[in-house]
Formats: C-alpha cells, structure tokens, sequence
C-alpha cells in the first residue's frame, strides 16, 4: 500500500489537498501584480517569481465561490504542473500531511461529470474530509477558458 | 390767726380730721412754748410733739409765735428723720396779744411715693418675668414691692443705701441709670432701671424697678453656643469638602493611570501582532521546506523532519496570539469597567463637594443669623 504527501490548504471553510509533487512554494500575496488585459475574471494576473513569469488565479473565483474576500492568512501557493508554474490564491496554507491511499474514497463516476473532473477523491483524516484536487486536470481545466 | 375763744373748736374739729387726711397728719396746741395739746393720726406722728414738750425759738411754731403771722415750713429729713411740712397758726387772746400756736405737721410726700403702694402691685405683675418696684429716699430703701415670679428679698424696707446701690449713684450723679446685673449678683441675669424724683428742683427719692431677663440672658446663652456650635459644624463641613478635593483629584489620577493601562494592552496586542506574523512566517518556512524536502525525495527525509518541527512550533507560537489577546481583552474590560467606577466616583465626589459648598454657604447664612439673633439677644 502507498501513501501520498498533501500540502493542504483551505477555500472557505473546506480543505483541500494537493499532492505535493505538484506544488513548488507557498508565498505572500505578492502586492505587484500586472493585469493582463481580456482575460477571464479569475485570473488576477501575472507576477514576477524570480525571473518566471507566473499567473495568477483567483481559486475560489474560479471555483465559483460567492465569497471570494482574502484574510491575512491568505496565501499564494505555487503549483509546478508539468513545468508551468501556476499561482493560486487559497485562503490558508494550513499542512503537509503524508496519508495512506486507502483513506481516500474515489467519487463516483456520476458525480465526477457533475463537478468538472477536478477534484479526484476525498480523503478521511479523522473527521476531516479533505478534496482532493486532480493535479493535471486542473492544469487543463484552470487554463481553459471557462466562458467557452 | 384763731382766737383764742375758738380754740376749742379746732381741737374738736381736729379730733375728726386727724385720720381723714392721707399719709397722717399731728395736730398740736402750744401755750408760750409748751405743748399742752397734741392729737396724732395713727400712721403718723412726732416725737417732738408730745404734751410738756418744750420748744426752741427756733421752731417754726416759736417763729410764727413771735412773727404773729401763719407761717408754713418745710423741714427737711434731718432734723426729724422724714420730711414734714409745719404749719403754725399763733393763738391771740382778746387783747390782741399772742398766747401761743395752733401747730399742724404732716408728712411731706413725693407724689409718686404717695401712690407707690397703689400702682407698684399691679405694675409688677404687668411683667411677664415679673419685676420688683422699689422706692429709696436720700439714704434708705423707702418701699419694695416684689411681683408673684419675682422678689429680691435682700432688699427691704429701711435698709440703708450702699454705694453699690443703683439709687445710690441715681442720688449721687442726679441722672436715672439703666443698667444690666448678670446673673453673678442674684442669680440671674437683671436689668435695673432707677430714677431720681425731683421736688423744688431737689432730688428727694428714687423709684426703681428690677426685672429678671432670664429668657434674654437664656436666649443670649443659646445664641453664643449655637454660634460656636456653627463655627465647629464649618470647621468639619471644610474638613469634608477638603477631603472631597482629595477624592477628586486622586480619581482623576486614577482615571489617568487606567488611561495608560489601556494604552500599554494596547502596546501588547501590537506585541503580539508581532509574534503572530512571525509565526505566519514560520509557518510558510516549514511549509516551503517540507515541499522543497518531498521534492528531495529520500535525500530530504531529515529535513522533511525539521521542517514538520518548525511548522508545530510555528503554530504554537501563533496559538498564544489569541491567549494574548484575550487577556488583553480581559485587562481592557476589568480596566474599562474600573474606569466607568471611577468616573462614577468622580461625579460622585464633585456632587459631594457642590453639597459641601451649598452646606456652608447655609451654614455661614446661619451664622450671620446667629450673630444678629445674638445682637438682638443682648438689646433685650
């Protein structure tokens, strides 16, 4: 049996996991953003990551979140998919849990096509449920344009 | 002048008279200078007219005998101890000459003393102390009259004038003196007040009367007392008013003591804002490190652990911010409700001193009553 390392990270009062082979750093909110124009609401923008230019997405806009205000614990956390750095904004970086694949429920197929493929399983860390985010399809599904 | 035919009847008409005329009056008959014939009242008489006495030539009687003329005269009191007035009428036989006098003395009165003994009873009891009349002549208390409430009974009738009398210095200076005893002399404080009676431009009596002035002196006493009363209520209420200032001012340092505690639970919370960013930081180092230690693979292992370790520490750093800050909320409240207290206090000592202030401004009201109450006490 395998186990997985999250970095667990909240939107609202969910929690929500990402492998964290998947993920490169976790920063401040970084205060120059530049906007690029005719771009989908979610995306905040582009910032400098020491020399990388990296978007910047407004996760919980994206997600359709009607809250989407950010705290001081608010959060950017730098995603490494397949070599494009992406940076979400979460409203907490809370953990980096290591847990075993069996606590993960898969959902059903059904529901699966309901949400949009982007959130893999739920994992079960006593009573918490953490969703847990599809890597890959993520990167797909947040660099298209949901307007389409 | 009476003939001597008639003399028997003047003797007859002077049997009747004798104790018909007010304050008494002698009747005597003088044959050459001997009385032979004397009729007396019974309230007054003269030792020197007495049946065998013989008379000097200077008598009135002696006089009017050789003057053959009626003559009248006043004797004054030391000759024969009281005042009387003489009048001799000589006695002629048929030939025209002087045999001897018709004599009458009576007692010469002041008119006041005349009716003391009718007026002095009701006008004592007019008093509502009561009040003693008396009446002196030149040297002796002449008549007393006490009143129910009042008598002075070391003065009686016959006594000899002192010169602590006030009638002795009424005679002495010939003014009426009105003067105050206090209550040393007979126990209770007197106003005595004394005039001389004049006649023919003489002073021949004085009539005083004494009243007690018990209820003055009484209401004079209470009067001084409850000015010293006040002085010592005014002492204190300066004392209280004194403390209430004290009250104040130390409630307004405690105001601003508690002012500053705020203040310094504030400078805390900026402390541990403080801490809790840097716990925030922490938190994201031990984070970073635990991604960049699972991208080491096997090789971050170790460091996986110390960042795991730096991640429980920052998060134990941060679960004092809140601990903090509810005791800074604590601190606040207790010091915000103190502060409310005191400020109560505050108000509390200010009413306490404008109360003080209303007080003696009655109080010094009163004492000026007081004064004049006492004025009015010492006039009465």
């Amino acid at each position: 049996m395998g186990s997985v390392q999250l970095v667990v990270f909240k939107l609202g009062e969910e929690e929500y996991g990402i492998e964290i082979g998947h993920t490169q750093e976790i920063i401040r909110i970084p205060k120059q953003i530049t906007i690029i124009p005719d771009m989908p609401s979610y995306v905040e923008g582009v910032f400098d990551l020491r020399g990388k230019v990296v978007p910047i997405i407004d996760l919980k806009m994206r997600f359709g979140f009607t809250h989407t205000e950010r705290s001081t614990d608010s959060r950017l956390l730098v995603l490494d998919l397949e070599n494009s750095l992406i940076g979400i904004i979460v409203d907490d970086v809370s953990e980096v849990i290591k847990i075993e694949d069996e606590t993960i429920e898969k959902l059903s197929s059904e529901l699966l096509s309901l949400g949009g493929n982007r959130i893999q399983g739920i994992a079960r860390i006593d009573d918490r449920l953490i969703l847990l985010l599809d890597g890959l399809k993520f990167k797909t599904e947040v660099l298209t344009n949901s307007n389409e | 002048m009476i003939a001597l035919a008639g003399i028997e009847s003047c003797k007859t008409l002077a049997e009747f008279l004798v104790n018909l005329i007010p304050g008494g009056v002698v009747f005597g008959l003088v044959e050459k200078d001997t009385f032979v014939w004397v009729k007396a009242s019974d309230s007054f008489a003269m030792d020197i007219f007495t049946v065998g006495n013989k008379l000097n030539d200077d008598t009135t009687t002696m006089q009017a005998i050789h003057e053959k003329k009626v003559l009248t005269q006043n004797i004054p009191r030391t000759v024969y101890g009281k005042r009387v007035s003489i009048v001799s009428i000589p006695v002629i036989d048929d030939n025209g000459d002087t045999v001897g006098a018709f004599s009458i003395a009576f007692p010469k009165l002041h008119p006041v003393a005349a009716a003391f003994n009718d007026f002095a009873p009701i006008l004592a009891e007019m008093f509502h102390e009561g009040a003693f009349l008396y009446m002196s002549d030149l040297t002796k208390f002449a008549y007393t009259q006490p009143s129910r409430k009042f008598d002075m009974p070391t003065i009686t009738v016959g006594k000899d004038l002192s010169e602590a009398d006030v009638a002795y210095r009424v005679i002495k200076s010939k003014q009426p003196i009105i003067e105050d005893v206090d209550a040393s002399r007979v126990g209770v404080p007197l106003n005595v007040a004394n005039y001389p009676l004049v006649e023919d431009g003489d002073i021949v009596a004085t009539i005083g009367i004494v009243t007690p002035k018990k209820t003055a002196g009484t209401l004079r006493e209470m009067s001084e007392n409850l000015e010293n009363s006040l002085t010592g209520i005014a002492a204190a209420i300066e004392e209280l008013s004194a403390s209430a200032m004290e009250i104040h001012s130390n409630e307004e340092d405690l105001n601003s003591d508690i002012k500053e505690i705020i203040n310094v639970s504030e400078k805390i919370n900026e402390v541990s804002d403080f801490i809790k960013e840097i716990a925030d930081e922490t938190k994201m180092l031990g984070l970073n490190a635990a991604i960049e230690a699972a991208r080491a693979g096997d090789a971050g292992r170790g460091f996986g652990v110390v960042a795991e370790e730096i991640r429980k520490l920052s998060a134990q750093s941060k679960s004092t911010v809140p601990k903090i800050k509810q005791l800074t909320d604590t601190i606040k409240q207790k010091v915000e409700e103190a502060s409310e207290k005191s400020n109560r206090s505050l108000d509390a000592s200010q009413g306490q001193a404008a109360a003080s202030e209303e007080i003696t401004a009655s109080i010094e009201e009163i004492t000026s009553m007081s004064g004049e109450l006492n004025t009015i006490a010492k006039t009465l």
